[in-house]
């Protein structure tokens, strides 16, 4: 971890040197969701693989590069493209997004990711506001020696998603009058999908939506002193006793659908960091 | 992951060079159920160590050999002796006799194991058709860049074990005149057994059965294509409010008790497989 921070200051060097502004807020844009990208006014692109220390990305429908512009008057860098542990990458390599964006200034972190519902009350296409998470991934970004400069060794997690981005989303959503679901997300590895008894499992454990990633990221995000807004868009419902086959593409179909409606949320979000 | 595919390439013609069929089936054989390899009708036995990447068997009472030949006249590959994540495999290496079975030409897996049962129904040398599973490792053999020539990214795993097999094995049972239960697996890495916590822990998740081995073979058998059957042998009960401490040898001992049905079961599901 000690190594952690001078990987950093290389990786944000690289970032100022084309982009000189402190950004507000960054966000993560989960499988599918790549196109809110297309929303901010571009001041730069950045390829990931021109950042030292980042790795690369192999996974579906994530392109890996960094976009730097303002949304609704924000200053905010949206990261087209994540690092998974099911790609192979460790904890601490998946949440150095989070790090570049401590390195920057940025006091905000959005995260966006595409889950499979199991409250049975979700349905495909629905967003869900993240309240609170489990980490089911057997991995911690945070394991090793602590470096005090980023963070403090035993980081509270009583309420790892802030609680007033919580309700500008909750606000967003009933003025433009779609459903927002707000529950508890659960990280597992992958890069399987889970059997009928690992969702049985979920549920019980208290989760109603379960995905591959995030919770690295958030858990990076609170020892660095971020405020998180967490939002998954349900591509799939894990209902246990009437599943269905899941695929990779309809995942990205049903992560488009839901786009629209978490644009709005962000758009909102990151507007209430500027008044 | 990408010189994994060389990997089994290299496994898989080294077995081609001692024994040229193509098997309909590959069996992995868990603790105590060695003895169905001594059914297999002419024979080729394979040490591990002569198979380029397999690993060796350390655990107590695997051999450690591929057996090549035929059950009731099916061409089989059986694994005599597993790998396990508490030798300090890593995934990848112990499911690696299972793609090597795959590009033999095998089209389904017989999966078994020795397992603690949880479900206060079952009982010692009960047999337990694997219904479901739960990955609880903390790994997955799946992790790294994708090979798309060995399977897709995010395999489904809606039904891991074929919902056919599972229906051929209760008949089987009920023909033969057996108990025979249905029930979802759990795998934790082991090799320490489960405090009683834990296995209330574990029964409050959703398991009948928890085991140390197969759910890393069955992801890999899925992501692979292959059609899954797994067998577990309830070894002793694990029922956390008079639990007993457990003994190796007695595990051996009732999984040898129930092997007439576990022979049944597999002799019956390789002939439907062999007349599909």
């Amino acid at each position: 971890m000690l190594q952690l921070a001078s990987q950093i200051e290389a990786a944000a060097a690289v970032v100022r040197q084309q982009w000189a502004t402190i950004p507000e807020a960054g966000i993560i844009l989960g499988s599918g969701l790549g196109g809110l990208a297309d929303e901010l006014k571009t001041e730069a692109t950045i390829d990931y693989a021109q950042i030292p220390h980042f790795p690369r990305v192999s996974a579906l429908g994530h392109r890996g590069q960094l976009v730097c512009g303002t949304l609704n008057d924000a200053r905010v860098i949206a990261f087209q493209g994540r690092f998974h542990l099911y790609e192979g990458n460790t904890a601490s390599q998946a949440s150095i997004l989070v790090r570049l964006l401590q390195e920057l200034g940025a006091g905000v972190l959005v995260v966006s990711n595409a889950a499979g519902g199991v409250n049975p009350a979700y349905e495909v296409g629905d967003v869900m506001l993240i309240d609170d998470q489990i980490n089911l991934m057997f991995a911690n970004p945070l394991i090793g020696v602590n470096d005090d400069n980023l963070g403090p060794r035993f980081p509270d997690m009583s309420a790892p998603y802030d609680r007033r981005l919580a309700e500008v989303a909750v606000e967003v959503a009933r003025q433009k009058d779609f459903v927002l679901h707000r529950g508890v997300y659960v990280a597992m590895l992958g890069p399987t999908y889970e059997t009928r008894a690992e969702y049985r499992m979920v549920r019980r454990l208290g989760g109603d939506a379960v995905g591959m990633s995030t919770v690295p990221e958030v858990l990076a995000a609170r020892h660095a002193g971020m405020r998180v807004l967490g939002l998954s868009t349900i591509t799939n419902v894990g209902s246990p006793d009437m599943l269905t086959e899941t695929s990779g593409h309809e995942v990205l179909e049903a992560a488009a659908t839901a786009s629209d409606k978490l644009i709005k949320i962000i758009r909102g979000t990151v507007h209430s960091l500027t008044a | 992951m990408l010189e994994l595919y060389d990997k089994i390439e290299a496994a898989a013609a080294a077995i081609r060079q001692q024994w040229s069929e193509t098997p309909r089936a590959g069996i992995i054989l868990g603790t105590g159920l060695g003895g169905l390899a001594e059914q297999i009708e002419s024979p080729t036995a394979i040490d591990y160590p002569d198979i380029p990447h397999f690993p060796r068997s350390t655990a107590v009472s695997h051999r450690g050999r591929l057996v090549c030949g035929h059950l009731r006249g099916v061409p089989i590959v059986a694994m005599e002796g597993r790998f396990h994540q508490y030798e300090g495999y890593p995934l990848k290496q112990i499911t690696l006799p299972v793609r090597v079975m795959k590009v033999l030409g095998a089209e389904t897996m017989i999966v078994t194991q020795a397992v603690g049962g949880m479900n206060p129904l079952y009982r010692p040398g009960d047999v337990m058709i694997i219904d479901d599973q739960i990955n609880l490792m903390g790994d997955n053999p799946l992790v790294g860049i994708n090979d798309e020539r060995l399977g897709p990214r995010f395999p489904d795993m809606s039904a891991p074990y074929t919902p056919e097999l599972i229906d051929v094995g209760q008949s089987i049972a009920r023909r033969e005149d057996f108990v025979v239960h249905r029930g979802v697996m759990v795998a934790v890495t082991g090799p320490n057994l489960e405090t009683r916590a834990e296995y209330r822990f574990l029964r409050m998740i959703g398991a009948d059965v928890v085991g140390m081995s197969t759910v890393p073979e069955v992801i890999v058998a899925v992501h692979s294509g292959l059609r899954v059957f797994g067998l577990s042998v309830i070894t002793d009960m694990c029922l956390p409010d008079s639990l007993k401490p457990a003994e190796v040898e007695e595990i051996i001992a009732v999984a040898n008790q129930a092997e007439p049905d576990m022979r049944a079961l597999v002799l019956g599901v390789l002939e439907h497989e062999a007349a599909r």
